[in-house]
C-alpha cells in the first residue's frame, strides 16, 4: 500500500519538517549568547532542503501521496528559488534582529514553516494541500509580523493582517467546496477533465469569482490590497523583506496551479477578471505610492503595482504568459529583497532608515551602495539594461501575443508614472544633503550579499537568457 | 417505494428545521450584545451542525463536533471571555454607524449568491446526486480513519504540521521576557546562602564630633 | 582545427589586461599596467599569427560559429560569434602587431604622463574592440565592436581632458561618427527587415532575395533595396574610415597622444569601415549604383584631401591628411570591387603610416612637444634611427617600386584603369594625380624635418635653443625598426598570394563582370618585373617629379613656398582653410541646429511638455494620489468593506449579467 506513495518525489519536504523539530528543540538548549547556532541550523537545513531537491529533482511531471503532490520541473525550479530567498532574508534579517533583542530561535522557526507552507503550494496537486499550504504560510506569516511584542503598531498589522486573511480564507474555502460539489473532485488534474463537460458554466463562474478574490489576496492585488501597506509598513523591516520575497513566489504558483491547471477551461472567465485586477493594481499601486514618504509604505504599493504586471502574464493564459510571469516573479524577488536589504542595511539602534528622507546624501557616505541603491531602483522602475526592464518587456509580450494591445499600452503608461518615484529616491541620495554623518554599522556578510544582489541586477539584465532560460527549463 | 419516500420526508424535514435552528444562531453569535451569550449562541451552532452530520450518517464527525468543540474549545473561549470583561458598548461604536451601508452589501452579495445557487442551481443537474445507501455493517469511523492514514496522508500530516504551527506561534506570541519584568525563580529562592544576601562590613567605631 | 579556446584566448587576453590596468591601475603601479597590458596583446597576436599560420599552412577549414547566445528575440538571435576566415586572420595579425608595437612604443612616449595606466587600459581595450569587431560572424557583433571602437576613440582623443581643443576634437570625432552610425543602423536594420536574421552567413545566401525587392523611400520612386541598404552601410564605412564629406573629424583627431594616432587613427580603426565592405561584398556586388557611390566618394577623397597636406605645417596633421588620402586610395578599390586590392592597400598601409606616426611622434619627443614642421629642420644629424625608418615609410607611402605601398597602390591605380562602372573615368584621373600629391607632401615633410636649416635654434621664442635634439630611448626605436621591416618588404613577399593568388578564397566574393584584379592579373609576372615594369608607367615619373619640386621647393630654394603661395592667393587660400569643411559645417549643422533646438526647447519643451504635459500630469497624478491615500484609512473594517465590495462588484458583473 506504501509503495505507490512515492514519498521520496517529497524528500526535501520530510527533510524540512524533520529538521524544523530539530531546530526547535536545539533552540530550547541554547543561551542566548549561543544563539548563532540556530541561525547556522537554519541556513543548513535550506542548503539540505537544495540538496534534496537537487537529487531528487525530476525531468517530467510525477505524482505521489495518492496525487496530493505533484513534482515537476516548474516546481523545482520555484524550490531552489525559494530556498535562496529564504536564505537571503535570513542573512539580512541577522543584524537588524540582534540589534533589536528579537534574535530569537522561534523567528527562523516560523520562517522555515512558511517555506514549507510555499513549498506545499509549490507541489499541491489537490485543492486540499493548496489550502494546507495557503495556510501554513500565511499563519506564520502573521506571527512573525507580530514578532516585536515591544511595538504596537506592528500587533496592530498583524491582528488586520490575521482578520482579512481569515476572511480571504474563508472565500478561496467557498470556492473550492462550490467547485467540489459541481465536480465531484478536488483533484486538479481531474477537475481540469471533469470541467470541460460542464455545458453551464455559472456555477463554475460563481465558484471562480470566490477563488479569484482568495488569490488576489494572497497576491495583494486591488481590491484586496489594503492590507499591504499597513503589514509592510507596520511589521519589523526583516519581516517586510520576507513577506516581501518568498510568499510571492507562492502567489505565483497558486495562480498557475489552481487557474492554469485545475480551472484551465474556464480561462476566458478569468482571464476578464484579471484583466480589471490587473489595471487596477497597477493603477493604484503606481498612482498611490507617489504620496508616500515612507519607504516601506512606498514599496508596498510598488509590490502592488507589480503584482498587476505579474498578473498581466497569468491572464494572457499561454505557457509563453506563464513563462513571462515566473521571469517577472524572480527578477520582482531580487529586486525587492535587494531593495528592503537596503534598508536593513542604513537601520541601527533606535534608527530604522525606512522614511526616503533617511537616504538623503547617502552617496556622501557611501557611494558603492549608493550605486547598488540605483541599481536596485533603476531597476525596478524598469530601466535598461537592468533586469526589471526585461521583465516587463516579457510579459509585455505575452499580453500582445494574446491580441491585448491595449492593455500592454495601460502597462507602459503606468510603468512610465511608477518610474517618478523609484527616480526620487535616486535623486534623493544624489542630490540631497544628508541629515546626519552616522556611517553604516552593518556586518560585512549582509554588506557582501548585498553589494552581490545588486549587481545581479544588473548582470541578469545584460545576460537576460541566464534566467530565461531558466523559466524555458521550468515551464517548456 | 413509500416507505423511501416517507422516510426522505422526514429527513428532509429535520434537514430543514435544524438548518433554521442553525442559520438563527450564527446570526445571533454576531448580534447579540452580550459576549457570554455569543459564545452560548456558539455552542448552539456547533451542536446543531452536529445533527446535521448525524443526518447525512456521519456519526463520528457528529460526535467530534461536540466533544471537541463544544466539550473543550467554546468552554475555554467561555473562561476567556468571562476573565477579559470586555466593554461592549464601545466595540459597537462604529457598527451603528455603518450598519446602513453593510446590510445593503451584504444583501447584495445574499442574492447575488442566492440567485446563483437558489435559482440558477449553480447551472448543474442535482437531481441525481443522491448517493446510494450504505452497506450492511459500514463504520464510517473505520471508512474514516483509513481514508485519512491512506489517502490522505500527506494534508493529514500538513495538517499536524499547521497545529504544531499554532503552538509554536501562540508561545512565541506570549512567552516571552519583557524588559523590567519581574518574575520569581523559585529554584534561586531555594538555593540561595546567607552570604550572597547579607555582608558583614566590619567598622572602625565613630566618635560623635 | 582551430578550436575556439584559441580565439576566445585572443579575445579576452586584451579585454582582461584592460581591466587589470583600468581598474586596479593603482595597485599595480606603471609597471605593472604595462606588463600586464604588452603580456595580454603578445598572447593575441602570437595566438593570430598562429591561427593565421593554421589557415594558410596547415589548411584548416575557416571556423563559423556562435560562442553564445546573447538573446533571442522574435526568431533573431542575437549572439557572440566568431567568423574567422583568412581575411580575418590577416586582420587580426595586422591589429595585434600594430598594437603590440604601439603598446611598446607607448612606455617610451607617455613616460611622464600621469595617466599612464588609464592609457594602456584604454589601448588595450581598443584592442578587444577592434578583434570583436573584424571576428563578428553576425551584425549585432560587428555594431558592437563598432560602436566600440568608436567610443575608445572618443576617449583617447579626449585623453588630455583639460586642453578644450582636446575635447572639441573628441565631441566632433563623436557627433560625426555617429551620423555615419545612423546610416549603418539603418544599413542593418534593413538587412534585417528583408532577410530576419542577424547572421553573415545566412544574410549572404539570402542575397539575391533582397535584390529581388524594392522600397519607396520617397513617395513613387522605386529604389532597390540592396542598393538603399549598401549605400546605408557604406555611409557608416564613411563616418569610420572618414571619407568626404564624413572626414572632418580625423586631422582634429591628432589631439590624442600620437600613439593612438598611428594605432587608431591611422593603422587600424579608421580600416575599420573598409574591412567591412570587403566583409559585405556579397551584397555590394549586386548593385552597381553603389558600388559607383563608393567609387566616386572615394576618388574624391583620395584626391582632394591630398591637396590639404600640401599646405598644412603640422607634422602629425600632414601625416593625418596622408591617412584620409590613403584611406581614399582604398575605397576606389573597394569601388572597382579590387577587394584584395583595397586590403592589401589596408595591410601595407597599416605598417608603414604606423610607422611614420611613430616616426613623427619619435620626432616631437625629441623636439620636446614641438609639432609645427617649420621650426624643425636638420634632424638627421641628430636622430638617425627616427630619420632612416622614417624615410622608408615615406618610400613606402609614395610607392617607390619595390616597396609595400607600392605594389598595393599600383595594383589599385591598375584597378582603376581595368574598371568600366560609371564614374570609373574620374576615379582612374584622381587616383593618378594623388600619386604626384602624395610625393610632395610625404618629401615635403622629410625635407622639412630632416633636411635642410637647423631652424629650431633660431627660434624667436628662444625656447630650445638650450635642448638640443635627442635621439629616442630604445622603447621608440625599436617598434620603428620593427614596423620598418615589413613596409619594405611585405609587398614583395605577399602580392602574389594575397592580391593575384587564391589567398581570400570564399571569404570575398566578386562578380566576373567586376573582376578587375583578374584583368590586371594577367599583366603580372611576379614581383620583380612589376616593380621593372612600373618605371616605364605613368604613376612612377609622377612620383619622381612629385619628389623633386618637393626637394626644390624646400631644400633648394626654401624661399619659393611663399612667393607662389602668395601668387595663388584664394586656392592656397582655398586649401589652408580645407576647403571651408569645418566653417559650412559649424554654420550650418552646428548652428542651425542649435537655433532649430533653441526654437523646439521654447515652444516644445517649456510650454507644452513641461507646462502641460509633465507638469500638468504630475499634478493629476499627484492631486489623484492624495485622494486615494485618503482610502487607506487604517480601519480593519474598511479593508475589509473593501474587499467585499470588491468580491460583490466581482460576482455583480459575472453572475448577474
Amino acid at each position: 500500500m506504501f509503495d505507490n506513495f512515492g514519498m521520496q518525489a517529497a524528500a526535501a519536504e520530510i527533510f524540512l519538517i524533520a529538521t524544523i523539530c530539530v531546530v526547535l528543540l536545539v533552540d530550547v538548549f541554547l543561551s542566548d549568547s549561543k544563539r548563532w547556532i540556530t541561525y547556522a541550523l537554519s541556513l543548513l537545513t535550506l542548503a539540505g532542503c537544495a540538496w534534496m531537491t537537487l537529487s531528487y529533482g525530476v525531468n517530467e511531471r510525477v505524482s505521489a501521496f495518492s496525487g496530493m503532490y505533484v513534482a515537476d520541473p516548474m516546481g523545482d525550479v520555484l524550490k531552489l528559488f525559494s530556498y535562496a530567498t529564504v536564505a537571503v532574508s535570513f542573512i539580512y534579517a541577522r543584524d537588524y534582529l540582534q540589534r533589536r533583542a528579537l534574535f530569537k530561535g522561534e523567528y527562523f522557526v516560523l520562517g522555515l514553516v512558511a517555506l514549507l507552507g510555499i513549498m506545499v503550494m509549490i507541489s499541491a496537486g489537490n485543492l486540499l494541500t493548496v489550502y494546507l499550504g495557503v495556510e501554513l504560510l500565511s499563519l506564520s506569516l502573521y506571527a512573525m509580523v507580530a514578532f516585536d511584542r515591544e511595538s504596537t503598531v506592528a500587533a496592530e498589522s498583524a491582528m488586520k493582517y490575521f482578520v482579512l486573511g481569515a476572511i480571504a480564507s474563508g472565500m478561496l474555502l467557498y470556492g473550492f467546496s462550490i467547485m467540489y460539489g459541481i465536480a465531484g473532485t478536488l483533484q486538479l488534474d481531474e477537475l481540469a477533465v471533469e470541467l470541460r463537460s460542464v455545458e453551464s458554466p455559472i456555477g463554475l463562474v460563481f465558484a471562480l469569482v470566490f477563488i479569484i478574490a482568495g488569490v488576489a489576496f494572497k497576491f495583494g492585488a486591488v481590491p484586496f490590497h489594503m492590507w499591504v501597506p499597513d503589514v509592510y509598513h507596520g511589521a519589523p523591516t526583516p519581516v517586510t523583506l520576507f513577506i516581501g520575497a518568498a510568499p510571492k513566489i507562492s502567489s505565483f504558483v497558486l495562480a498557475v496551479r489552481v487557474l492554469a491547471e485545475g480551472l484551465d477551461s474556464l480561462v476566458a472567465n478569468w482571464q476578464d477578471m484579471l484583466i480589471v485586477i490587473s489595471v487596477l493594481s497597477m493603477a493604484i499601486g503606481n498612482i498611490v505610492a507617489i504620496a508616500q514618504t515612507n519607504l516601506k509604505r512606498m514599496l508596498a504599493y510598488s509590490t502592488v503595482s507589480h503584482v498587476g504586471f505579474i498578473l498581466l502574464g497569468i491572464l494572457a493564459g499561454t505557457n509563453d504568459g506563464y513563462r513571462a510571469a515566473m521571469y517577472y516573479t524572480f527578477a520582482y524577488v531580487i529586486m525587492s529583497v535587494g531593495s528592503f536589504g537596503m534598508i536593513l542595511l542604513l537601520a541601527r539602534e533606535g534608527f530604522e532608515a525606512d522614511r526616503i528622507d533617511d537616504f538623503r546624501g547617502l552617496n556622501r557616505k557611501s557611494p558603492w551602495f549608493a550605486a547598488v541603491m540605483l541599481m536596485l531602483m533603476f531597476s525596478t522602475a524598469g530601466v535598461p539594461p537592468f533586469i526589471g526592464f526585461w521583465a516587463k518587456v516579457e510579459v509585455i509580450a505575452a499580453v500582445l501575443d494574446v491580441g491585448l494591445a491595449w492593455l500592454a499600452a495601460l502597462a507602459v503608461l503606468f510603468s512610465v508614472i511608477g518610474a517618478f518615484y523609484y527616480l526620487r529616491v535616486v535623486k534623493v541620495m544624489y542630490f540631497d544633503e544628508p541629515t546626519d554623518t552616522v556611517d553604516i554599522q552593518a556586518g560585512g556578510t549582509l554588506r557582501a550579499v548585498l553589494s552581490l544582489n545588486g549587481l545581479a541586477v544588473l548582470v541578469l539584465g545584460i545576460v537576460p537568457s541566464v534566467l530565461i532560460d531558466l523559466c524555458v527549463r521550468a515551464l517548456p | 417505494m413509500p416507505g423511501i419516500g416517507k422516510r426522505m420526508t422526514l429527513t428532509s424535514i429535520l434537514f430543514y428545521a435544524f438548518s433554521a435552528v442553525l442559520v438563527v444562531a450564527a446570526l445571533g453569535v454576531i448580534t447579540a450584545r452580550n459576549p457570554v451569550h455569543a459564545a452560548l449562541f456558539l455552542v448552539l451552532a456547533f451542536v446543531n451542525s452536529a445533527v446535521l452530520w448525524l443526518l447525512m450518517e456521519a456519526e463520528f464527525l457528529a460526535i467530534v463536533l461536540v466533544l471537541v468543540y463544544v466539550g473543550a474549545v467554546m468552554v475555554l473561549f467561555l473562561f476567556v471571555v468571562m476573565m477579559l470583561d470586555i466593554n461592549v458598548a464601545q466595540m459597537r461604536e462604529g457598527f451603528t454607524r455603518y450598519a446602513p451601508l453593510g446590510i445593503i452589501v451584504a444583501l447584495l452579495v445574499v442574492i447575488e449568491i442566492a440567485s446563483v445557487v437558489w435559482v440558477k442551481r449553480l447551472g448543474v443537474d442535482t437531481t441525481t446526486a443522491v448517493p446510494a445507501a450504505a452497506p450492511e455493517g459500514y463504520s464510517n469511523t473505520q471508512a474514516l480513519g483509513e481514508l485519512l492514514y491512506t489517502h490522505y496522508l500527506y494534508p493529514f500530516e500538513l495538517a499536524a504540521m499547521l497545529l504544531l504551527l499554532a503552538i509554536i506561534a501562540a508561545i512565541s506570541l506570549t512567552m516571552r521576557k519583557r524588559r523590567g519584568f519581574k518574575q520569581q525563580d523559585v529554584a534561586a529562592q531555594v538555593a540561595v546562602r546567607p552570604q550572597d544576601r547579607i555582608r558583614i562590613v566590619k567598622m572602625a567605631p565613630e566618635k560623635d564630633a | 582545427m582551430i578550436r575556439q579556446s584559441v580565439l576566445l584566448t585572443i579575445v579576452l587576453a586584451p579585454l582582461i589586461a584592460a581591466i587589470l590596468a583600468g581598474v586596479f591601475g593603482r595597485f599595480i603601479g606603471r609597471r605593472g599596467a604595462h606588463t600586464v597590458t604588452i603580456a595580454g596583446v603578445a598572447i593575441s597576436f602570437v595566438l593570430s599569427a598562429w591561427v593565421l599560420k593554421l589557415l594558410l599552412v596547415d589548411g584548416a577549414p575557416p571556423v563559423n560559429e556562435a560562442v553564445y547566445t546573447w538573446l533571442v528575440s522574435d526568431n533573431i538571435r542575437m549572439e557572440v560569434g566568431f567568423l574567422v576566415d583568412r581575411l580575418t586572420a590577416l586582420m587580426m595579425v595586422v591589429v595585434t602587431f600594430v598594437s603590440l608595437c604601439v603598446h611598446v612604443y607607448t612606455i617610451g612616449y607617455m613616460h611622464d604622463d600621469p595617466g599612464y595606466q588609464r592609457f594602456f587600459s584604454y589601448i588595450s581595450l581598443f584592442t578587444f574592440s577592434m578583434l570583436m569587431l573584424v571576428m563578428a560572424n553576425n551584425f549585432m557583433q560587428l555594431f558592437f565592436g563598432w560602436e566600440a571602437v568608436g567610443l575608445v576613440s572618443y576617449l583617447l582623443i579626449g585623453f588630455w581632458y583639460t586642453r578644450p581643443s582636446a575635447i572639441f576634437a573628441n565631441l566632433k570625432a563623436f557627433l560625426v561618427n555617429r551620423v555615419g552610425d545612423f546610416g549603418f543602423l539603418l544599413g542593418i536594420a534593413g538587412v534585417v527587415y528583408f532577410t530576419g536574421s542577424l547572421d553573415y552567413q545566412t544574410v549572404f545566401e539570402q542575397r539575391e532575395l533582397i535584390a529581388a525587392n524594392t522600397m519607396q523611400i520617397i513617395p513613387g520612386i522605386e529604389w532597390q533595396a540592396i542598393t538603399v541598404i549598401c549605400i546605408l552601410l557604406f555611409i557608416g564605412a564613411m563616418g569610420k574610415s572618414a571619407q568626404v564629406p564624413l572626414h572632418v573629424w580625423l586631422p582634429d583627431s591628432m589631439e590624442g597622444p600620437t600613439p593612438i594616432s598611428a594605432l587608431i587613427h591611422a593603422a587600424t580603426m579608421v580600416t575599420a569601415g573598409i574591412f567591412m565592405v570587403a566583409r559585405m561584398s556579397p551584397l555590394f556586388e549586386l548593385s552597381e549604383v553603389a558600388l559607383s557611390t563608393v567609387l566616386v566618394v572615394g576618388a574624391t577623397t583620395a584626391f582632394f584631401m591630398g591637396l590639404l597636406g600640401m599646405v598644412n605645417n603640422d607634422i602629425k596633421r600632414v601625416v593625418a591628411y596622408s591617412t584620409l588620402s590613403q584611406l581614399g586610395y582604398m575605397t576606389v578599390a573597394l569601388g572597382v570591387s579590387a577587394y584584395s586590392a583595397a586590403i592589401f592597400h589596408l595591410m601595407t598601409h597599416a605598417f608603414f603610416k604606423a610607422l611614420l606616426f611613430l616616426a613623427a611622434g619619435s620626432v616631437i619627443i625629441g623636439m620636446h612637444h614641438e609639432q609645427d614642421m617649420r621650426k624643425m629642420g636638420g634632424l638627421k644629424k641628430y636622430m638617425p634611427i627616427t630619420y632612416w625608418t622614417a624615410l622608408i615609410g615615406a618610400l613606402a607611402l609614395v610607392a617607390f617600386p619595390g616597396t609595400s605601398g607600392f605594389f598595393s597602390k599600383d595594383a589599385i591605380i591598375a584597378a582603376t584603369a581595368a574598371a568600366s562602372i560609371p564614374g570609373a573615368t574620374y576615379a582612374y584621373w584622381c587616383v593618378l594625380l594623388g600619386v604626384f600629391v602624395t610625393a610632395f607632401y610625404t618629401f615635403r615633410l622629410i625635407f622639412m624635418t630632416f633636411e635642410g636649416p637647423e631652424r629650431f635654434r633660431t627660434d624667436a621664442h628662444g625656447h630650445h635653443d638650450s635642448h638640443t635634439p635627442h635621439e629616442s630611448p630604445w622603447v621608440v626605436t625599436v617598434p620603428l625598426i620593427v614596423l620598418a621591416v615589413p613596409s619594405l618588404v611585405i609587398g614583395w613577399l605577399t602580392v602574389q598570394p594575397v592580391l593575384f593568388g587564391d589567398y581570400f578564397g570564399t571569404a570575398i566574393f566578386v562578380e566576373a563582370a567586376h573582376d578587375t584584379v583578374a584583368r590586371v592579373a594577367e599583366t603580372f609576372h611576379g614581383p620583380g618585373a612589376f616593380s621593372l615594369h612600373a618605371l616605364l608607367t605613368v604613376p612612377f615619373w609622377l612620383m619622381v617629379a612629385g619628389v623633386a619640386t618637393a626637394w626644390v621647393f624646400y631644400v633648394k630654394k626654401p624661399e619659393l613656398p611663399s612667393q607662389i603661395a602668395a601668387r595663388l592667393g584664394p586656392l592656397y587660400k582655398l586649401l589652408e582653410n580645407k576647403f571651408y569643411f569645418d566653417e559650412l559645417y559649424q554654420a550650418v549643422f552646428a548652428r542651425g541646429s542649435r537655433r532649430l533646438g533653441s526654437v523646439l526647447w521654447r515652444a516644445g519643451d517649456v510650454a507644452l511638455i513641461d507646462g502641460a504635459i509633465v507638469n500638468g500630469s504630475a499634478h493629476v497624478v499627484g492631486w489623484f494620489s492624495g485622494v486615494l491615500r485618503r482610502l487607506q484609512s487604517g480601519y480593519l473594517y474598511h479593508y475589509a468593506f473593501a474587499m467585499i465590495i470588491g468580491l460583490s462588484a466581482l460576482l455583480a458583473w459575472y453572475v448577474l449579467r
